[in-house]
């Protein structure tokens, strides 16, 4: 175990100005690469690991950690005040956020996010910091089989946002799960459906279908609403002349209480899984959050609670990614994945004797995750009002520059124009199905969650040699089944009630 | 007279050597490099090829743009870069193994042949481990074996096709029976072996920190030589298994760039290699030193390694 020296030297090392200037300069550079629709923390973690060389390790991995919870920060920005997220994990924000943006309540809208994401933030950091250690050998012993049980899980909770068509929703989820079977297959590394496109080998790029469906094809959308050079703001009804609706009263934070601790919760356990991710954990976050709620009518129509379900989710499965990092050298993420790769150019193996080795290191960096949670609650505070002016111009300017600005970003995050071509493919698919009232949210998540769902399924019938009822051996895996079967009535009892 | 032609054949040579210096130290691109790394943000080779480009920009002054470009072990790249103008722009970083897998597996449908770059160099050998952790009942692969047979089935992790292939080579030999987990990358390999759903799997340097904890152990070597880490564990050739993968970090440029510009940037390459800082990088990423072939060396390992790879990945 780590002495109390050790650990108190660590956060003396991490709380000195100079570590705190280089999470504040990640925090800024995180929140405005996440707002800024295309371009995400992850490349520019990617971009700025080999800068990082020069800097000592702390201070790197602090400006690292910086870049990625002020990402998320800036992530819910477009998906709230524009209705175009761009990535997978702020479009559960989108949901309720942006109708509160159009009811003239922007700065409220965006101000529960940077507090909820802050909540969810800070929830986790403080399970790594106290007890990551048992919950990475808790992990650990999710199988494929037991994953394969949440998978299951995952989807019968999506039944609580298919609102009142079951039969599109399932349309949805099953083209979403069959765009998800392009590129290799798991276990032969066949190529499927490629079509003699070598760049789909790896699969369709995530940015460019999440950002092609979610953020473009509302563009389209608004297009077509806007024949003949309407010139409205993005946002009509700039200031309603409340003030209550500039912020977030204590009382209406308090409120979401049970909703941010659910969130938070939801978002550390997936976080703790390797390979789950935050889209996921926001939509059952939101759903539970819809289904628990006395007036789930009200959601979808900018209800505070969706925000800060969404946002304490997605945000709480950064800080649990660092769980089987810190502990067992495993990343939970391609951001994790990141910060692994900083450790070892600055010589660090990360694996089980971390905290043994370099502890004062470990300590040092929660000391910075904890500076970069109040530098984000600061910097976010004074970047939103920022934001919210600048979606005050024309739509016809914003919307423009967004989509140059998605354009660009995929072409970077994918390395070409080939990802740009997927994305504008997706826009239109995005366009035509959210125009039959097919949900765009359910086929992103299937297609999030195919590759991961399917390579569980391949790798438990491996370990179980064809015979799946053998799963009903694991009584997580049972628990978890049981728990989809009840999950998908109530869900579908509750549409039916609310229609 | 002899001596005198010996001396002037010298000192030509050493004129036109000279010269070759003199024009790659001259060459300069006339516009920013491109590095493309056939795998994703994250990965031993990413970090390596973003440390070199770094490495070779603060030395030379050029300025390189690093791009991932993952698909298929690194096929995608090279399909994309045997396609472009041999304009001496785009660099691209791979693992040999797989693209030599595919190039036997697949030959008809890829655009291209070993012959389609020019080499630039190597930057580092991986090395291939079958691990258990160390409570497994079995030390060496005829153990493994042995216990395999004993149980019916035994549970290994493997994370790419050549694995795949030579634990059923195993298979083949031995009659034991595997059931062969496919994991995405070593990580989640030591997910699989720490939960305790497969007993064995192959890693290439995320097991370091275990091995050194004392909770795994080397089972074999997947590499033609022993582990430099390892040394008293014997390989799968020498318990009887005829096969082995000697994965390369490498990196090259579309076929008939300007020799110049290949001269040159080959040059800029093995000096970034060289470098202290970029060994230790090399060194937390593979667990060994870095290895430079040199362009013919690169073009012998790759033309050497699909033989070699025809004799051991044939249908």
């Amino acid at each position: 175990m780590v002495d109390l020296t050790t650990i108190l030297a660590g956060f003396a090392d991490a709380f000195t100005l100079y570590n705190l200037t280089f999470v504040l300069l990640g925090v800024v550079l995180g929140q405005f690469v996440g707002a800024v629709p295309g371009i995400g923390p992850i490349m520019a973690m990617a971009i700025a690991i080999p800068f990082t060389f020069g800097l000592d390790t702390l201070p790197a991995i602090a400006f690292l950690v910086g870049v990625n919870k002020g990402g998320l920060v800036g992530g819910a920005v477009p998906a709230i005040l524009m209705n175009t997220p761009g990535t997978p994990d702020a479009a559960a924000t989108a949901l309720d956020g942006h109708p509160l943006a159009k009811q003239g309540k922007p700065l409220k809208a965006t101000k529960m996010a940077l507090f909820s994401s802050v909540t969810g933030d800070t929830f986790s950091d403080i399970v790594l910091i106290t007890v990551s250690a048992p919950l990475a050998i808790l992990a650990l012993r999710m199988g494929p089989i037991e994953i394969v049980a949440l998978m299951i899980f995952a989807f019968s909770i999506l039944t609580g946002l298919i609102g009142n068509s079951l039969t599109k929703g399932i349309i949805a989820a099953a083209l979403g799960l069959l765009v998800a079977c392009i590129g290799q297959d798991p276990e032969n590394y066949t190529p499927r459906l490629i079509f003699g496109y070598w760049d789909l080998f790896d699969g369709l790029p995530l940015p460019s279908v999440a950002i092609g469906m979610l953020a473009i094809s509302e563009m389209l959308r608004r297009m077509s609403i806007a024949h003949g050079g309407k010139m409205k703001s993005a946002i009509v009804d700039m200031d309603t002349g409340n003030p209550d609706d500039k912020r977030v009263t204590f009382a209406e934070y308090w409120s979401c209480r049970y909703t941010l601790v659910r969130g938070a919760t939801i978002g550390t356990i997936l976080g703790a899984l390797p390979g789950i991710g935050s889209t996921a954990a926001a939509f059952m976050s939101y759903a539970m959050a819809k289904g628990a709620s006395k007036d789930p009518a009200s959601f979808g129509k900018g209800n505070l609670h969706g925000v800060a379900a969404s946002e304490s989710a997605n945000s709480a499965v950064v800080g649990a990614n660092l769980i089987p990092l810190l502990t067992l050298g495993i990343p939970g993420s391609v951001g994790a994945a990141l910060i692994i790769s900083a450790f070892m150019i600055h010589g660090i193996q990360p694996g089980p004797l971390l905290f043994e080795q370099q502890g004062r290191l470990v300590y040092g960096l929660f000391g910075a995750m904890i500076m970069a949670n109040f530098v984000n609650l600061w910097v976010g505070q004074i970047g939103l009002r920022f934001w919210v002016k600048v979606v005050s111009a024309p739509e016809s300017i914003i919307f423009a520059s967004a989509l140059l600005l998605c354009i660009v970003g995929v072409s970077m995050a994918t390395s070409g124009l080939f990802g740009v071509a997927i994305m504008l493919i997706f826009a239109v698919i995005g366009y035509v199905m959210s125009s039959f009232g097919y949900s765009l949210v359910i086929f992103i998540i299937a297609f999030f969650l195919g590759p991961r769902f399917e390579k569980s399924i391949a790798q438990s019938l491996a370990l179980t040699n064809g015979d799946l009822t053998l799963m009903l051996k694991s009584p997580v895996a049972v628990a978890l089944l049981v728990m989809s079967v009840l999950s998908f009535f109530w869900f579908m009892r509750k549409n039916a009630q609310e229609n | 007279m002899k001596a005198k032609s010996t001396l002037l054949a010298l000192g030509a040579s050493a004129l036109i050597a000279l010269a070759s210096t003199a024009s790659a130290a001259d060459w300069k691109p006339d516009g920013p490099l491109t590095i493309q790394i056939g795998f994703g943000a994250g990965g031993s080779t990413d970090t390596m090829g973003r440390v070199l480009a770094k490495s070779m920009e603060d030395a030379t002054g050029w300025s390189i743009v690093v791009e991932n470009k993952p698909g298929g072990g690194g096929v995608a790249m090279f399909t994309g870069l045997s396609q472009r103008p041999a304009n001496g722009k785009t660099i691209g970083m791979g693992v040999s193994i797989p693209v030599l897998v595919q190039l036997v597996n697949r030959a008809d449908q890829l655009p291209f042949t070993v012959d389609s770059f020019d080499y630039l160099g190597t930057v580092a050998k991986a090395e291939l481990a079958l691990v258990a952790s160390k409570d497994a009942p079995f030390d060496d692969l005829e153990s493994m074996v042995a216990y395999a047979k004993q149980e019916g089935s035994l549970p290994v992790a493997t994370m790419a096709p050549p694995q795949v292939l030579m634990m059923d080579q195993t298979k083949a030999k031995t009659g034991a029976e595997f059931s062969l987990v496919n994991a995405d990358g070593g990580a989640e390999v030591l997910k699989l072996i720490l939960g305790g759903q497969v007993l064995a799997g192959f890693a290439s340097g995320e097991h370091f920190q275990y091995l050194e904890a004392g909770t795994m152990k080397v089972i074999a070597g997947a590499n033609q030589s022993r582990l430099s880490y390892a040394p008293d564990s014997k390989t799968f050739i020498e318990s009887g298994i005829e096969a082995y993968v000697d994965p390369v970090f490498f990196l090259a440029m579309r076929g008939g760039t300007d020799p110049e510009a290949v001269a040159a940037i080959s040059a800029a390459m093995d000096e970034a290699i060289k470098a202290p800082e970029f060994a230790k990088i090399v060194q937390n990423a593979v667990q060994g030193d870095p290895i430079n072939m040199g362009r013919e060396g690169t073009k012998k390992m790759m033309v050497d390694g699909l033989a070699n790879a025809k004799v051991l990945f044939a249908k």
